[in-house]
C-alpha cells in the first residue's frame, strides 16, 4: 500500500446472536475521501460505522484508523467523530454549548473554544444562533449543529449515519450538496451510511455496496453504476435490465430460443445459467450504428415521464426489457407507435455485462 | 499488505469487558429492596408459623395454630367482610367512575385536563384528613343526612357504624384509581366507534353496553383491581364510619399488633391477606394477557 | 372527529352524575376547611369566623414537633430513594441482564402489596433484627416504600430516552460514566424534580407505614392526627388538615410545573 488508509476494515465479523450482521469485510478508506456505505436496510453498513466509531467490537478482524489499531478502544479514545441518524442533539445546551462540548472534554481552552466554534457555526450557517436552544431549532438546523459538533474536533474521520434520511426532499438536495461543500473545505476523511443510492452516487468519490453483511462492490461511482460487480449491484444501483440465460461460446440463449451476442468469459462451462445485464438508457430505438447487438421485439407499454418516455419491449416469452428515450423528438415516435408493433432495439456489445449468477 | 505478528497483537489492548456501571447502578437499590423489602415479607411469613410466651413476646416456631386460628367463625367472619366490603366497593367505583371519566373524555373539551387535575389534586389531600372529613358529612347530624330528612328520609336513618358507611369510605378513599385508568381507556378509545355504534344500535345506552364498554374492559379490569387492592387491607375506613361492629382484616391485623399484642396471628393475617390478592392479581395478568393476545390477532 | 361527535346529544345522565361526583369529592374538603374556620367547637354549626384554630395548632409544640419531624421524614425519604432510584432505573432499563430484569420485578411488588402488609413486615423486621421503633426506622420504611415509585415513574422516561444522545457523548470524549453525569442526567432532571416533589408529598401524607413503624416519641403529624381523630374530636385537626391540604396541593401543583419551566409538558397520568 502506497499511503496509509484513513481508516481500515481488516475482515471484520461481527454477530448478533444467531444473525451475522457483518461478515468478513475488508475496506480501505483513503484520507480525505468522501466514502459512503450504500445498502438496503440490515446489509451490515451501520454496524460497521458503529465498530469503526467504537460502539461495537467486532468478533473478529480489527479496524484501523490511520495505520493505528484501535479495535478495542472505547470510543472517547479515538479521534473520529460521528454524526448520529437523530442528531442526538443536547437538549438542554445551547447551540454553542453543543458545539464546544467536545472541546471542552478536551480541555481546550475558553478563548480557543469560542474561536473554534464561532469559525464552526460560520461554517454550517448558523451564524447567530449560538445561544438558541436546541427545541427552537428546525430539523435541518439540528442536523447542522450535530455537523458542527463533529467537525469541530477535527477529527480525522467523520462518521455520518443516514444523516439525510430524516429531511424532507428538497431540504436533503440541499444539504447534499452543502455537505459536499464542507468536506471539500476541511479536508477530513467522509464516511457516509446510506441507503440512497442518489445520494450515495452524487456525493461520494468511492463507494461500497453492500448487502447481507458483505461487500458486494466498491469503486468510483462510475465503476459502480457501468460495471456492476454481480446482479445484485447491478438492481440496486439504477435500473438494469437483467436477462437470464444459458451461456455457451459467447453467446447467450434465453427462453424461447432467442440468442444474444454477449463479452465471452474465460473459465465459464458452456451451458452455465447467467444473467446479462443492460441499462434502459443504454438501449436504442434508431439510427443504429455498425458493431451494435440488434434484436427485435413487440412494444408492450409506453410510460410518458415528461423528460423520457420507457418502452417496455418483449424480446423473448417473459423477457421484458425498458427502454429509456430522452424526449428530443418525441411527436415522431407517438405518431408511429401505439403498441403491439415489432421494434428494432439496439446496444453496443460494451454496454452488456455478463454478471455472476447469484444464488 | 498488513502484516500481523504476535508482537503486534500482544501490544493492542485486549478485548473490552461489557461494561459494569450499569450493573453497578442496579445493584444497591435491589440490594436495599431485598434487605428491607422482601426479607421483611419472608420473615412475617416465617413469624406466621410463631408463638407468643407469657410475655407476648413473639418467637420463631413450626405451628400452624395461628392458621387455624383464622378458620374460627370469628376470624372467618371478618376476612368474608372484607373482601365482600372491598369488592362492593370496586363495583362502586366502577358504576361511578364509568359515567365520569366518559364525560370527562368525551365531552371534557379544553377543560379536560383541568378537570382529571381537580380529582387527582384532592386525592393528594392527607387521606386521614379526608376520611375523616367524609365521616362528618356522612354523620348523623351531618349535610348528607339532613337533606335526606329534609326529603323525607325517615329519621332514624343512619350511615355511620353502619356496613353502607364502611363502602361509602372505601369508595371515596379509592375510586381515584379506577377514573384514571378508565379516563386513559377512553382517551385511546376511537369516536368513530361509538359514531358507527349509534348508527348500529340505535339508542345511546345499547351504545354504551355495545360499543364503550367492551373497548374499554381492560381500563375497567386494571381499575377493578387498583381498587380493591389498597380496599381489602384498608382498616380507617372501618375504624371511622364503620365502628366496632364492621371491622375488617386490617383492623384485627392493626388489634393483634397495638392492643393485643399477638404478632404471629398477625402476621398469619398479613400473609392471608396478601397470599389472597396474588391469586386475584394473578388471575388479572393471565386475563389481561389472553386480552392482549387476542387484539394481536 | 371530535367536532362532529360533540354535535351530538349531551349524556345528561352522565353529566349529572359527574357533577354529583365532584360534589362528593369536595364536599368533606370543603366541610373540613370550613369548620378550621369556625369560632365554636362545634363541627355542625358554623357560629362564625376565626383563626382560633389555627392559633392553638401553632401554640401546640406536640403538634408543631410531629410536623417539623415529618418534614424530616420526607426530607430522608425523598433523597434516599431519588439516588437509589434513578441509579436503578438506569440499570433496569440498560442493562440487559438478569439483575436487571429480576430487579425490575421485585420493584413492582411493593406497589401492588397493600400498605397494611408493608407496614406490618416493615415493622416484623425492625423487631427482627432487634431494631428497637424509632425516628431512624421510619425513616428507612419511607425511603424503601418510595424507591418504587421514583424507579416506576423514571424507568419509563429512561427508555424513552434517545440511547444516541448518550453515544453522542461518548463519541465527543465521555467515558460512559461522564456521559450518565453530563447528558442523560441533565436530560432527565425535570422528572427527576418532579418525582421528588411527588414522593415529598406522598411520604409526608402517609399515615399506614409510619403508624406501623414510627417509635413512641415524636410521632409524624398523620400518626398524630390518627390519634386525636379516634380518641375524641379536636377541631385543631381541622386547621392542621386544611394546611396540610394547601401544603399538597401546592406541591402537586409544583410538581406539574417544573418539567413546564424546563419547556416540556408532561400530562398528569405520566407522572402518576
Amino acid at each position: 500500500m502506497s499511503e496509509t488508509s484513513a481508516v481500515r476494515l481488516d475482515g471484520i465479523t461481527k454477530s448478533f446472536g444467531s444473525s451475522v450482521a457483518v461478515d468478513d469485510v475488508t475496506l480501505d478508506i483513503r484520507p480525505g475521501e468522501f466514502f459512503a456505505m450504500l445498502g438496503p436496510s440490515g446489509c451490515g453498513k451501520t454496524t460497521s460505522l458503529r465498530m469503526i466509531a467504537g460502539f461495537a467490537d467486532p468478533d473478529s478482524g480489527s479496524v484501523l484508523l490511520g495505520g493505528e489499531d484501535v479495535t478495542y478502544l472505547p470510543p472517547n479514545k479515538r479521534n473520529v467523530n460521528t454524526v448520529f441518524q437523530s442528531y442526538a442533539v443536547f437538549e438542554h445546551l445551547s447551540v454553542a454549548d453543543n458545539v464546544a462540548f467536545g472541546l471542552k472534554r478536551r480541555g481546550v481552552p475558553r478563548d480557543e473554544r469560542r474561536e473554534r466554534v464561532g469559525r464552526m457555526l460560520d461554517l454550517v450557517q448558523l451564524t447567530g444562533m449560538a445561544n438558541r436552544r436546541p427545541r427552537t431549532l428546525s430539523g435541518g438546523q439540528r442536523q447542522r449543529v450535530a455537523l458542527a459538533r463533529a467537525l469541530v474536533n477535527r477529527p480525522k474521520v467523520l462518521l455520518l449515519d443516514e444523516p439525510l434520511a430524516a429531511l424532507d426532499l428538497k431540504l436533503r438536495r440541499q444539504m447534499q450538496v452543502e455537505l459536499k461543500q464542507i468536506q471539500r473545505e476541511v479536508g477530513v476523511t467522509f464516511v457516509f451510511v446510506t441507503h440512497d443510492q442518489d445520494e450515495a452516487l452524487t456525493m461520494s468519490d468511492r463507494l461500497a455496496v453492500m448487502n447481507g453483511g458483505r461487500v458486494a462492490q466498491v469503486g468510483t461511482p462510475e465503476d459502480v453504476y457501468e460495471r456492476p460487480a454481480d446482479a445484485f449491484v447491478a438492481g440496486f444501483i439504477g435500473t438494469s435490465n437483467v436477462m437470464t440465460g444459458t451461456y455457451a461460446d459467447g453467446r447467450l440463449t434465453l427462453p424461447g430460443g432467442v440468442s444474444l451476442p454477449v463479452p465471452s468469459r474465460l473459465g465459464l462451462a458452456a451451458g452455465s445459467r447467467v444473467g446479462a445485464a443492460v441499462r434502459p438508457e443504454k438501449i436504442w430505438l434508431s439510427d443504429f450504428e455498425d458493431g451494435m447487438v440488434q434484436i427485435r421485439g413487440t412494444l408492450r407499454e409506453t410510460v410518458y415521464s415528461g423528460a423520457t418516455t420507457t418502452y417496455l419491449v418483449e424480446i423473448a416469452p417473459g423477457v421484458q426489457l425498458s427502454v429509456l428515450e430522452q424526449n428530443i423528438d418525441r411527436s415522431r415516435r407517438e405518431e408511429r407507435w401505439t403498441g403491439g408493433e415489432i421494434i428494432d432495439l439496439a446496444w453496443k456489445p460494451e454496454h452488456c455485462l455478463l454478471l455472476c449468477e447469484t444464488a | 499488505m498488513l502484516t500481523r505478528e504476535p508482537e503486534v497483537r500482544q501490544d493492542r489492548p485486549t478485548k473490552r469487558r461489557r461494561t459494569r456501571l450499569w450493573s453497578a447502578l442496579t445493584l444497591p437499590g435491589t440490594v436495599w429492596m431485598s434487605v428491607f423489602f422482601l426479607s421483611a415479607l419472608l420473615l412475617t411469613v416465617a413469624l406466621s408459623f410463631g408463638t407468643t410466651d407469657d410475655l407476648g413476646n413473639p418467637h420463631f416456631g413450626s405451628t400452624l395454630a395461628n392458621w387455624a386460628q383464622l378458620g374460627e367463625p370469628a376470624y372467618a367472619k371478618v376476612i368474608f367482610r372484607s373482601f365482600v366490603y372491598a369488592g362492593l366497593a370496586s363495583v362502586i367505583c366502577l358504576l361511578i367512575a364509568y359515567p365520569v371519566a366518559y364525560v370527562i373524555a368525551l365531552h371534557g373539551g379544553r377543560y379536560k385536563h383541568a378537570l382529571i387535575a381537580a380529582i387527582v389534586v384532592p386525592f393528594f389531600a392527607n387521606y386521614l384528613v379526608r376520611m375523616y372529613g367524609w365521616s362528618t358529612v356522612l354523620a348523623d347530624d351531618g349535610p348528607v343526612l339532613r337533606a335526606a330528612r329534609a326529603l323525607g328520609a325517615p329519621p332514624s336513618l343512619t350511615i355511620l357504624n353502619t356496613g353502607f358507611g364502611v363502602v361509602a369510605g372505601l369508595v371515596y378513599g379509592f375510586v381515584v384509581f379506577m377514573i384514571l385508568p378508565l379516563y386513559a381507556a377512553m382517551e385511546r378509545m376511537d369516536v368513530s366507534l361509538i359514531e358507527a355504534g349509534r348508527d348500529l344500535y340505535g339508542g345511546p345506552l345499547r351504545t354504551f353496553l355495545f360499543v364503550t364498554v367492551p373497548s374499554t374492559r381492560q381500563g375497567a379490569l386494571a381499575g377493578l383491581v387498583l381498587v380493591f387492592l389498597p380496599a381489602t387491607g384498608d382498616f380507617v375506613s372501618a375504624q371511622l364510619l364503620g365502628g366496632p361492629n364492621q371491622i375488617m382484616i386490617g383492623n384485627l391485623i392493626q388489634q393483634k399488633f397495638f392492643d393485643g399484642q399477638n404478632w404471629p396471628l398477625g402476621c398469619a393475617l398479613t400473609v392471608l391477606l396478601m397470599a389472597l390478592l396474588v391469586v386475584g392479581l394473578s388471575g388479572y395478568l393471565r386475563r389481561s394477557r389472553r386480552d392482549e393476545q387476542e387484539a394481536v390477532r | 372527529m371530535r367536532r362532529a361527535f360533540s354535535r351530538r346529544r349531551k349524556p345528561w345522565f352522565a353529566i349529572a352524575v359527574t357533577v354529583a361526583f365532584f360534589g362528593m369529592l369536595y364536599l368533606p374538603i370543603v366541610v373540613v376547611a370550613l369548620f378550621s374556620l369556625n369560632s365554636q367547637k362545634s363541627l355542625t354549626v358554623f357560629k362564625g369566623f376565626s383563626l382560633r384554630w389555627y392559633r392553638a395548632f401553632f401554640a401546640d409544640h406536640d403538634l408543631i414537633g410531629s410536623l417539623g419531624f415529618s418534614l424530616r421524614i420526607s426530607a430522608v425519604a425523598m433523597i434516599g430513594s431519588i439516588v437509589l432510584g434513578v441509579a436503578l432505573a438506569l440499570g433496569i432499563v440498560r442493562s440487559r441482564g438478569k439483575l436487571g430484569s429480576a430487579a425490575g420485578l421485585v420493584l413492582l411488588i411493593p406497589l401492588i402489596t397493600p400498605e397494611i402488609v408493608t407496614g406490618v413486615a416493615s415493622a416484623m423486621l425492625f423487631k427482627g433484627v432487634g431494631l428497637p421503633l424509632s425516628s431512624g426506622t421510619v425513616m428507612l420504611a419511607e425511603v424503601t416504600f418510595s424507591i418504587s415509585y421514583v424507579t416506576v415513574i423514571l424507568r419509563s422516561r429512561v427508555a424513552a430516552l434517545n440511547p444516541e444522545v448518550e453515544e453522542a457523548a461518548m463519541d465527543l470524549g465521555c467515558s460512559r460514566f461522564q456521559a450518565v453525569r453530563l447528558v442523560t442526567l441533565p436530560a432527565l432532571l425535570p422528572a427527576i424534580l418532579a418525582s421528588a416533589i411527588l414522593i415529598f408529598a406522598m411520604v409526608f401524607d402517609d399515615f399506614v407505614l409510619a403508624y406501623f413503624t414510627t417509635g413512641v416519641t415524636p410521632q409524624p403529624l398523620p400518626v398524630r392526627i390518627y390519634s386525636a381523630i379516634r380518641f375524641g374530636v379536636q377541631p385543631t385537626i381541622n386547621a392542621v388538615g386544611t394546611l396540610m391540604l394547601i401544603g399538597s396541593i401546592a406541591l402537586i401543583g409544583l410538581a406539574l410545573l417544573v418539567p413546564r419551566l424546563f419547556g416540556r409538558r408532561e400530562s398528569l397520568s405520566q407522572l402518576l
